[in-house]
């Protein structure tokens, strides 16, 4: 019988996140949404940033190229086990 | 509540306590994996050593992934982003460190018990009783001290990855009770069935609550100060990380489609596995938006490369989940190698990769001096990618074909000479993110310990 467990943690977390949300929503925290975006730069920034280089761009290149071979893979193993487990 | 000049914590010495546990459990995880990978290539590998045969180093290599590399590398950047976007200190550092001590004894404790043979024999739940107890206390004192670093906070609003970095130490010290059945101390289990369904609620869940918000918090922290920009939705990654909440949860059972569990709790882990692409994409758009235009600056910060590349993962990890949970595609990728590509696209490739890079961003800031050597950094960085890219590519060839053969009807002993040769191309490009794990420990070391850098 593994409802009881379920539910019981179900039930809880989400009386927990509701719990949580309706602190968030009363403590302001959905407001000043703007002021919230710079908030890892207002601390952050105190080194010089990285010097672009050549090599990098090549990098992230190579990247995009690796990434978009992986759209195709994924793509043709959707399409072979849709054909043989359809 | 807010101050101009922000109080910086002044020593970080839990951050710099799990960088070294991540960095040094890194290397053995990935040694494990080596005498695993030669198993599957010649079963007899090792074989009269009875306490790394492959049905003890398997689940070794998994947990300290998990528990060793992983989630130490993500809590070392959480400790010390918390208190800087908080604007205090952190509450307790000597609490940090005595939960980063537990945290290491509770590892060594699961493996030398596996070794020894000590498992409850369910995947991902294979730490003896005993060491439960110690992983639910260390993940309660790091709640503890991350919620009384928030109460202390002198910044009123809670940036995106606090709530993310909160909510996944929280959820997980929940789960591992409930998922580890802790309260039968004899088997860690229930009977048939319903244990399956507890195992796999919890086991989607250790990854999906625990590795996928702190990777995100690190994410959300990380690139906007790579890449110096202010994040494109702070309102759009809230959203992000409520629906995450309302959808993962539920998805584990996505695991048993092919078991006989009920109908109605397939049908919620199918819909709730698809519906993962919403917060998904909301935190890739999200991000994706905020690096825009900045590629280069993100590739020439080692940092910023790890991380952005573990967005690509993340992307393609969850496309993958997505798309698993349907019956028909399962039918052909479950119960094989895919799945394990699948694993490692998401442990190593997503959270591993976004824990390298946090340890790389925090490293400097917690020591006051630049990284050892970014060479062996940038080199670390080529390996990981060249060896999460060759287990993805190996292992889902080998999975398709497993896969196609069961369909067919194919026996066993006809299979395993076909997918023998990725086998080999697994464990040689294991053994490159085996050496970049040395590599890795070597550079942390030097930087936290012995670096000639001038001081910042």
């Amino acid at each position: 019988m593994y409802y009881p467990y379920f539910l019981a943690y179900m039930i809880s977390g989400f009386v927990i996140s509701l719990i949580v949300l309706i602190w968030a929503l009363r403590n302001g925290q959905f407001k000043d949404q703007q002021r919230a975006r710079f908030l890892p730069l207002e601390e952050g920034l105190e080194t010089e940033p990285a010097k672009v280089s050549k090599i990098g761009k090549i990098e992230a290149y190579a990247l995009i190229v690796l990434a978009s071979l992986g759209l195709f893979g994924t793509a043709a193993t959707l399409i072979f086990s849709l054909l043989k487990g359809g | 509540m807010s101050s101009p000049e922000p109080e910086m914590p002044k020593t970080y010495k839990t951050a710099k306590a799990f960088c070294l546990t991540s960095a040094g459990w890194f290397t053995m995880a990935t040694s494990a994996g080596m005498i695993g990978a030669g198993y599957l290539i010649a079963p007899d590998f090792m074989a009269n050593i009875e306490w790394i045969h492959f049905g003890r180093i398997r689940p070794i290599h998994v947990n300290i992934n998990l528990f060793g590399f992983v989630t130490p590398g993500l809590l070392a950047a959480a400790f010390y982003f918390l208190p800087r976007l908080l604007r205090t200190e952190l509450y307790s550092e000597k609490l940090g460190i005595v939960s980063c001590v537990l945290w290491n004894i509770y590892v060594f404790a699961g493996v030398v018990g596996i070794g020894l043979g000590y498992t409850q024999g369910r995947e991902y739940a294979e730490l003896a009783w005993p060491v439960d107890i110690l992983v639910g206390i260390s993940f309660g004192l790091v709640v503890f001290n991350l919620l009384m670093t928030v109460r202390q906070r002198k910044e009123p609003i809670l940036y995106v990855s606090i709530w993310y970095a909160c909510a996944a130490v929280l959820l997980t010290a929940t789960t591992y009770c409930i998922g580890n059945v802790i309260w039968r101390p004899d088997t860690g289990a229930l009977l048939g069935i319903p244990d399956a369904i507890i195992l796999w609620f919890y086991g989607h869940n250790v990854f999906g609550l625990l590795l996928t918000p702190l990777g995100l918090a690190v994410a959300y922290y990380v690139l906007p100060l790579v890449s110096r920009s202010p994040l494109y939705s702070h309102t759009l990654s809230l959203i992000g990380f409520w629906s995450l909440l309302v959808v993962y949860t539920h998805i584990g059972t996505h695991h048993l489609l092919q078991v006989p569990v009920p109908t109605w709790l397939k049908v919620i882990a199918i819909v709730d596995s698809v519906a993962m692409v919403i917060p998904v994409m909301i935190f890739l758009i999200n991000i994706w938006y905020t690096v825009k235009g900045k590629l280069g600056v993100i590739y020439a910060d080692i940092a910023g490369k790890f991380i952005f590349t573990g967005t690509i993962m993340y992307f393609f990890v969850n496309i993958q989940g997505s798309i698993m949970s349907l019956p028909q595609v399962q039918r052909v990728t479950h119960f094989n190698n895919w799945v394990v590509a699948h694993a490692h696209l998401g442990v190593l490739g997503f959270a591993g990769m976004t824990a390298l890079g946090g340890l790389y961003y925090i490293l400097p800031k917690i020591t006051g001096k630049p990284l050892y050597s970014r060479f062996l950094a940038d080199l670390q960085y080529w390996f990981v990618l060249i060896g999460v890219v060759g287990f993805t590519i190996g292992l889902t060839i080998a999975g398709l074909i497993q896969g196609n053969a069961w369909i067919n009807g194919e026996a066993l002993y006809r299979v395993l000479p076909e997918i023998h040769i990725y086998y080999v191309a697994r464990a040689s490009t294991g053994l490159l993110v085996a050496i970049a794990a040395y590599l890795g420990l070597y550079n942390v070391i030097r930087t936290l310990f012995f670096n000639p850098g001038v001081s910042r």
